[in-house]
């Protein structure tokens, strides 16, 4: 009865309305039609077929995270799906993986492992950048038996949780700074500047190299920015004017806003020079930093999270030719762990047999893969809590632009003894 | 006018019944993803009572929901606190600190209120991200989870029931003489001043109300995602909570409860577009403010109601110069 | 003393860039008496635009700021007729509430849309002049010099456009009051498209100008437009004088904080902090800004 009158109101509205033109009365329905339609189709939107092998990445592709950092590791891991499809698949199957924007935000983290999971039914989990995500993430997939394996986060207290789950490639930051901080107090640097980025990877690197400097009393300042300020000419002209000249400037800064370090540094006269070396990390290793610096990346000392090119593999070599032909740009460290990423979840399900979660995770366990970055096994270690399922042997060097546009892996290596091509640190005192 | 009422809540009812079993339909991704839109439905609806019924266009309210995840969290850890007597800390720390805004803001209107809010916001986002002895910054807080198992059903209804309390309380608030002296102040403030309506103590009442519901929101949040961290103050936070809200219907606090399930629900959805997910987005928002200004609720609650055209409250030059044009 | 002089001098010359695309806020506000939240991503698209310009045109930098600007013009003029029009022809009701949410959904679409165009990685277009301008203590590098300097050409030709040309004049009428401007026959639905537009390219200006001293990446917008915002509100919106003092006031703030405040990581940490916290101040104490109308208000 109530429909009926609701007809004849409506009858009543529509002719009234007519006089006002048809379209805005039918725009709003129309609207709301549309997306209650939408939610009802991708609701009942059937899972993948069980043919292929479905794995799911993760990464940030959008602000607020560091999307230029995901968009490199998602290029080097569509170029190894490509390979293995190629090639015929995992187990007779065609592979798959869904890419999941996670942003630098953990909620966003969350929602894409549990989408990943239950509708994507991916076997594994794999990818991610931000530290604070993959915890969100890890969380998720601990508690759904899934396996996860992290490519560029760095925060120890992933694998101190010693899930059996979680897995990583990235380097603890205790494995890597540890190293740098010791080489830098070796070195014979006497007044260490640190410019840490106020993200996971920036604050947990800072303090590590930061307590291995005051055991071996070096003097040190700690200065940390915001990834979004553009302007730290303030900061450095502080750095060059209170209490002694650091003689060496740290960066714990993820991305590209060394550029703009760097570039100021250089215009302000400070750095990198005889007086004040520069020390960044993989960002540096972009082509962008000459476009950005110019000249003043010459001299900069870079942390390579990589085998130096003189000690590259086939494998390497081939990766690092088929991405400057596909994406015109030569891959970084992170390219080179993810693309390892995929290989190493791939090596898994090819070593147990199955793309079931249970024996991924048990052939993550055993495995000893051989990528382009190393070779590759994940022993359960409980001592140190970060050693757990961490990939301990992670490769990196340091090296020393020495030529303008220079490509990192023409730059002489200056650390670790092993692979150096120079011990002199230029330009010389 | 009755008509309207009691049909609204009618609508209502099957709303929230619809809720109530959509967990059984949906699967354990749309539960995620209901459980989130929670925490949004809560700060889109209180901030609805704040800039809607009350006419004071914060920014701060994501601000305040961080305070109070972060707060309880803190509480909990640092000092032992049990669950609730932690939440509840927070709740009322954040209730004193949105009396003080109430207080501050008072001579402030329109985009000066909005951006003294905004500033706020950001000061209370830098101190999370720089005192990370305390906040663990970027890293992010981890905050203990509050079920055991796997499933996130408990904190489904855990969230709906939060919101349903949340939006009772306001209704509540909204029938007494306050809530009507409220719209009165949005209106014309200085009429409702002249007709001796205390303006300073019901804007502040209302700031108060809405800060304790973010707070705990946010506690909520901070329980089921698991982690905080300072990426949840910025900017485009709070204008999703904004968009949600208006989208909804800016006067209707359950239509903002529907705003933000269907905002959020879309940004999911539209994962499916990868690169152009908040391209989309962005689209979607201006489309809906075109097309369908008054928000959707509002909208559904007309058509199911004997059209009475309402005169536009605040009409101006602007309104006047539209239709001389349109005449000639 | 010379680390200070340094610090002021830094902090005026990003202060003019930033009052630059706070004017161009301002100016839309006063006109239209919307808030853009979209403004920083015109400043964004702006310095695009001098980059594809320099580098697909092969044009000098400063001619790439000059074409950046008109193009930002006419995309302000096509965004106000796309979207803001439906405001004052009656098609929607509260327009303050559809303003923002509207301006707001432009940035996310903007933002997003570059981040897919324009792709992840930073670009930079050439320098204004390389180089470094030393004289004695003071450091400057000859970018942003150039930039502090074009700046000021633009402002205090904006400032002679409002007060001497009769668009600039009829502007400032709609400004004040609509009706009494449609009464002496300004159109001010024209004046509209022209402030937004006009708006439009100073954010774009800025953008341009900066590019070569901060590079370019598709959210590079985000932070210069909240600090616009304060920047406006500082001054007092609607003011153009007011968003130039208040754009070199919080420049020279950040500076002197950041050089200043003794714990010298806490002090960088804080550095979006001293501008609220000015902005805080300035409120409690005059609600409308140090230049702002006691009148005006978002209807």
């Amino acid at each position: 009865m109530r429909s009926s009158k609701w007809l004849r109101v409506s009858a009543v509205r529509v002719i009234a309305l007519q006089r006002r033109g048809i379209g805005r009365f039918l725009m709003k329905p129309i609207a709301i039609a549309v997306m209650i339609a939408a939610a009802t189709c991708l609701l009942t939107v059937n899972a993948l077929a069980a043919e292929p092998i479905v794995l799911g990445w993760v990464g940030p592709l959008s602000p607020p995270g560091n999307f230029s950092g995901g968009q490199e590791m998602q290029w080097a891991v569509q170029l190894g799906v490509d390979e293995i499809n190629k090639a015929g698949g995992l187990l007779g199957r065609p592979l798959k993986v869904v890419y999941e924007d996670t942003k630098g935000q953990p909620a966003e983290g969350s929602a894409a492992a549990v989408r990943l999971i239950t509708r994507d039914k991916v076997a594994a989990i794999f990818g991610e950048f931000h530290s604070s995500v993959a915890l969100a993430e890890a969380d998720v997939a601990h508690k759904q038996g899934v396996p996860w394996v992290g490519t560029d986060v760095w925060a120890d207290k992933l694998t101190a949780l010693q899930y059996p789950e979680v897995f990583r490639l990235a380097p603890a930051n205790s494995l890597v700074y540890v190293k740098v901080a010791a080489w830098m107090a070796e070195q014979g640097f006497k007044h260490v500047a640190i410019i840490a980025e106020n993200t996971d990877f920036g604050q947990d690197g800072a303090r590590v190299v930061s307590n291995i400097l005051k055991e071996k009393h070096v003097d040190q300042k700690l200065v940390t920015i915001d990834l979004n300020q553009q302007d730290f000419t303030p900061a450095l002209l502080r750095l060059m004017s209170e209490g002694a000249k650091p003689d060496i400037i740290q960066m714990v800064v993820a991305g590209q806003a060394q550029y703009q370090i760097v570039k100021q540094a250089c215009q302000l006269g400070f750095a990198p020079n005889a007086k004040t070396k520069m020390l960044g990390s993989t960002g540096l290793l972009q082509k962008e930093v000459w476009e950005v610096d110019g000249d003043c990346a010459k001299h900069l000392l870079v942390v390579n999270i990589a085998t130096p090119k003189s000690q590259w593999n086939n494998k390497a070599k081939a990766f690092a030719a088929a991405f400057q032909k596909k994406y015109n740009r030569a891959p970084t460290g992170v390219a080179m762990e993810a693309y390892d990423t995929l290989g190493v979840v791939a090596a898994a399900i090819r070593k147990a047999g199955s793309a079931e979660r249970k024996d991924i995770i048990k052939g993550l366990s055993q495995i000893s893969y051989v990528g382009v970055n190393g070779t590759y096994s994940f022993p359960a270690t409980t001592d140190p809590a970060w050693a757990y399922h961490q990939f301990i042997d992670v490769p990196f060097h340091i090296i020393q632009y020495t030529a303008s546009n220079q490509a990192p892996s023409d730059a002489p290596i200056v650390y670790p003894k092993k692979w150096a091509t120079t011990d002199k640190l230029l330009p010389a005192n | 006018m009755t008509n309207r009422i009691s049909f609204s809540h009618g609508l209502q009812v099957l709303l929230l019944a619809t809720a109530l079993l959509a967990p059984l339909i949906a699967g354990p991704y749309w539960v995620h993803v209901g459980a989130l839109a929670w925490y949004y439905a809560m700060l889109a609806s209180s901030w609805s009572l704040l800039a809607g019924y009350a006419g004071q266009f914060s920014f701060a309210q994501v601000a305040f929901a961080a305070f109070g995840g972060y707060a309880s969290a803190l509480l909990r850890l640092r000092l032992g606190l049990p669950l609730i007597l932690a939440v509840a800390a927070a709740v009322i720390m954040a209730m004193i600190l949105g009396a003080l805004m109430g207080a501050l803001v008072l001579r402030l209107s329109g985009p000066y209120l909005a951006l003294f809010t905004l500033a706020t916001a950001e000061i209370f986002r830098l101190i999370l991200v720089a005192e990370e002895d305390v906040t663990r910054g970027s890293l992010g807080l981890q905050v203990p989870g509050l079920f055991s198992g796997d499933s996130d059903l408990p904190y489904y209804y855990l969230g709906l029931s939060l919101v349903v309390l949340t939006l009772l309380a306001m209704n509540g608030l909204l029938f007494t003489r306050i809530g009507l002296f409220l719209r009165a102040i949005r209106e014309d403030e200085s009429a409702a001043q002249a007709s001796g309506v205390n303006t300073t103590l019901h804007k502040i009442v209302v700031f108060v109300v809405t800060s304790g519901i973010a707070a705990l929101a946010g506690a909520y949040y901070g329980h089921f995602v698991g982690i905080l961290t300072p990426n949840m103050v910025i900017l485009p936070e709070m204008g999703l909570v904004i968009a949600m809200a208006v989208i909804g219907g800016i006067e209707s606090l359950p239509g903002a409860v529907v705003g933000a399930v269907i905002v959020y629900g879309l940004s999911e959805m539209l994962r499916d577009y990868g690169e152009w997910r908040f391209v989309l987005l962005g689209l979607v928002l201006i489309l809906v403010q075109r097309f369908a200004q008054n928000g959707l609720f509002p909208f559904l609650e007309r058509h199911f109601d004997r059209p009475m055209p309402l005169p536009s409250p605040t009409r101006n030059a602007l309104d006047i110069e539209g239709e001389h044009v349109n005449l000639s | 003393m010379t680390y200070f002089m340094l610090l002021t001098v830094n902090g005026l010359v990003i202060g003019l860039i930033y009052a630059l695309m706070a004017a161009g806020l301002t100016l839309v506000f006063s006109v239209l008496k919307v808030v853009n939240f979209g403004h920083g991503s015109f400043y964004m698209l702006g310095g695009y635009a001098a980059y594809y310009a320099i580098g697909l045109l092969g044009v000098p930098p400063l001619v790439g700021v000059f074409i950046a600007m008109v193009a930002l013009f006419l995309f302000g003029v096509a965004i106000e007729w796309l979207v803001l029009q439906p405001m004052y022809t009656g098609k929607v009701e509260r327009k303050d509430e559809y303003a923002i949410i509207v301006t707001f959904g432009l940035t996310i679409l903007l933002t997003n849309l570059a981040l897919v165009v324009f792709g992840p990685f930073s670009k930079s277009p050439p320098a204004f002049l390389q180089g470094t301008f030393i004289a004695g203590p003071l450091i400057l590098p000859y970018d942003r010099l150039i930039a502090a300097a074009v700046a000021v050409v633009l402002l205090v030709a904006l400032a002679w456009f409002l007060a001497r040309t009769s668009l600039g004049q009829a502007l400032d009428a709609v400004s004040q009051s609509r009706e009494s401007a449609a009464v002496i026959g300004i159109n001010p639905k024209r004046m509209y498209t022209v402030a937004f537009g006009l708006g439009s390219a100073l954010a774009g200006g800025a953008g341009a100008l900066i590019a070569p001293i901060f590079a370019l990446s598709p959210n590079m917008g985000e932070l210069p437009g909240v600090q616009a915002f304060i920047i406006i509100v500082l001054g007092g919106m609607g003011s153009v004088s007011g968003s130039i003092i208040g754009g070199i006031l919080l420049g020279v703030v950040q500076g002197l904080g950041v050089g200043f405040l003794p714990d010298p990581n806490r002090a960088l940490a804080y550095t979006q902090a001293f501008g609220a916290l000015l902005l805080i101040f300035v409120l409690l104490v005059r609600p409308t800004g140090l230049f702002g109308r006691a009148h005006t208000r978002l209807e």
